[in-house]
């Protein structure tokens, strides 16, 4: 780290960021002005930002939100959110408390496959008719499903961004994700249920009248083309499948989730626009630009000083540094997007992960990416702005004439965030130190 | 022709008339949409029919219009209600557009660039502080269309 270029680039890159997490300008035209200021100084050149693995645009991450986008798109259109979401209520029978349940676990669930805004984009206009129909407070239905998206997208590689990154960065599988991260989604949902029930207590007042109302819903409408359906639900079951048979098939994630979209824009028939209509343009340039920025800090050795840093900070102790990892995530999640943060810090965590390769007493370094994710994707739970599901679900209910006001949304976030993140800690414990 | 010419008699609502008042009288009349008048009862907006609907139509059922499908039918013919108690002030969009207003020496031309512009389906005429009516689109069409 020798001249001004790594000062340079830290320039740069601080108020690139403080442009992101302030929202002076947008998010996207602040990580690509940074890159091109980058690329202009010389920080970083073409070679580097567009073909190294090490300090280049990641395109394992690009693609792989590139191809699970086409699918969510043509998935969107058969109508099968709505049905489930129709046929859970009519099971729960009406009664509020086992409609939030049925709700906040398909809402998890399909958010553990998808993206998390898109499933709270498609529960949230149901849950409105449905708590219309039954006369209750839609706020705290919309509440729950926000929280439940960001821990139900925990679970997975594909669930939540920031696991994208973390996977390609940490060279971590489908699997991978589903042996450690998924056990602990499962139990912090039970404990989420038992917390929907003391904190929105007064939301479940049951009247079997409205009740009948909902029994009402016909959720066979809902599906207008059902050969669309199958044809979109096989595919996707296809490309859960490849992600699983990684060591067998050897196809990266983003290679299956693209074979999975060209494959269903070719047998759905739809028009392309419409195919690709669920596609985040700006979403996919706000992470090339992202990485062409931390790529910056990398190929000016920035990064490289700041894990020789930590890693004397934390003298190795493995514990110590994974608790830090998964509290500063959550806290720094909950104030600025998740997605520059984990970008930012991948490379550093990745440093450090191979420093303890052999020199962890005997513990998986991995346990440093986990804690990571745990605390990125769970973090973003205790504020209003601290995830996109959570800015999304105020913006409906906003236009919805049932405005959630940050404070109100927060008081709720924050408990859940605390929590999740609190039973984190034993979790991590028991799988990776206690022994060791 | 001039717009003074052209101009019909036309119902008026104001800012406070009951939306549901406003719904029934575009419908009794096969209206396009209405003239919304201030204090002084000159123009203050249009307010077309299809606004009347954008906003008597839950926003849930915008954003996801196979919603519309599930709901049974009793529920679908009672979606109306919601105009009822609301003021037509509510009703308006929330972005100002260009209001729809010629002058009574407006020419046929000028109505119809003023109707494009604005995307109304109705323009008021007023001359000299004093509204005269409205041009309606079916009117101007008829009016400029070959026989």
């Amino acid at each position: 780290m020798t001249g001004w270029l790594p000062w340079a680039a830290i320039a740069v890159f601080t108020v690139s960021y403080v442009l992101i997490a302030t929202e002076r300008i947008h998010r996207v035209a602040a990580a690509l002005g940074g890159a091109a200021v980058m690329l202009a100084l010389g920080i970083t050149d073409a070679e580097a930002a567009f073909f190294s693995e090490e300090s280049g645009v990641d395109w394992n991450v690009v693609f792989l939100l590139l191809g699970m986008m086409i699918i969510v798109g043509v998935l969107r259109q058969t109508g099968v959110f709505e049905y489930l979401a129709i046929w859970a209520v009519k099971r729960a029978r009406g009664r509020p408390f086992r409609v939030m349940v049925l709700l906040v676990l398909i809402t998890a669930v399909a958010s553990a496959l998808l993206d998390n805004v898109t499933t709270v984009l498609l529960v949230a206009p149901v849950t409105l008719l449905v708590c219309e129909r039954l006369g209750v407070p839609v706020v705290p239905f919309l509440i729950a499903e926000a929280l439940a998206s960001n821990i139900g997208g925990t679970a997975t590689l594909v669930g939540d961004p920031p696991n994208i990154i973390i996977a390609s960065r940490g060279g971590l599988s489908f699997n991978d994700f589903l042996s450690v991260l998924a056990p602990l989604v499962v139990g912090l949902l039970v404990v989420f249920v038992g917390l929907c029930r003391v904190l929105f207590r007064r939301a479940f007042t049951y009247r079997p009248a409205r009740a009948d109302a909902v029994m009402g819903l016909s959720e066979r409408e809902a599906i207008t083309d059902l050969r669309l359906l199958v044809k979109s639900l096989v595919v996707l079951t296809a490309v859960m499948l490849a992600f699983v048979l990684h060591t067998v098939l050897h196809l990266e994630p983003s290679v299956v989730a693209l074979l999975g979209a060209g494959l269903l824009v070719a047998v759905s028939k739809l028009p392309v626009s419409d195919a690709l209509a669920e596609v985040e343009w700006p979403t996919l340039a706000f992470f090339m630009g992202l990485f062409v920025m931390v790529g910056g800090l990398v190929h000016t050795g920035v990064i490289e000083k700041l894990s020789e840093a930590a890693a004397e900070a934390t003298e190795g102790e493995m514990l110590l540094t994974s608790m830090v990892l998964l509290w500063a995530s959550a806290a720094l999640s909950a104030i600025i997007d998740n997605i520059p943060y984990v970008a930012t810090m991948s490379p550093i965590v990745a440093d450090l992960v191979e420093a303890a390769q052999g020199n962890s007493g005997g513990t998986d370094p991995n346990v440093l990416w986990w804690s990571l994710a745990l605390g990125a994707d769970l973090g973003g739970n205790a504020t209003a702005v601290g995830a996109s599901a959570n800015v999304v679900i105020l913006g409906i209910a906003e236009r919805n004439r049932h405005k959630i006001s940050f404070w109100e949304f927060t008081k709720y976030g924050l408990i859940v965030a605390v929590i999740t993140v609190a039973l984190s800690v034993p979790y991590l414990y028991l799988r990776f130190f206690a022994f060791t | 022709m001039r717009a003074r010419e052209l101009a019909s008699e036309f119902p008026t609502v104001g800012l406070e008339t009951d939306a549901l008042v406003a719904a029934r009288l575009l419908a009794d009349q096969n209206l396009p949409g209405l003239i919304v008048v201030d204090e002084h009862g000159l123009p203050d907006t249009i307010l077309p029919g299809t606004q009347v609907l954008r906003f008597a139509l839950p926003r849930y059922v915008q954003d996801d219009p196979k919603l519309a499908a599930v709901v049974d039918e009793v529920t679908a013919d009672a979606f109306c209600q919601a105009l009822a108690g609301t003021p037509v002030r509510d009703l308006l969009p929330t972005k100002a557009r260009e209001l729809p207003v010629a002058d009574g020496g407006d020419t046929v031309l000028e109505i119809a660039a003023l109707m494009a512009r604005a995307r109304s389906p109705v323009v008021a005429v007023v001359e000299h502080r004093r509204l005269l009516g409205a041009v309606t689109l079916d009117a101007l069409l008829d009016r400029i269309l070959p026989r």
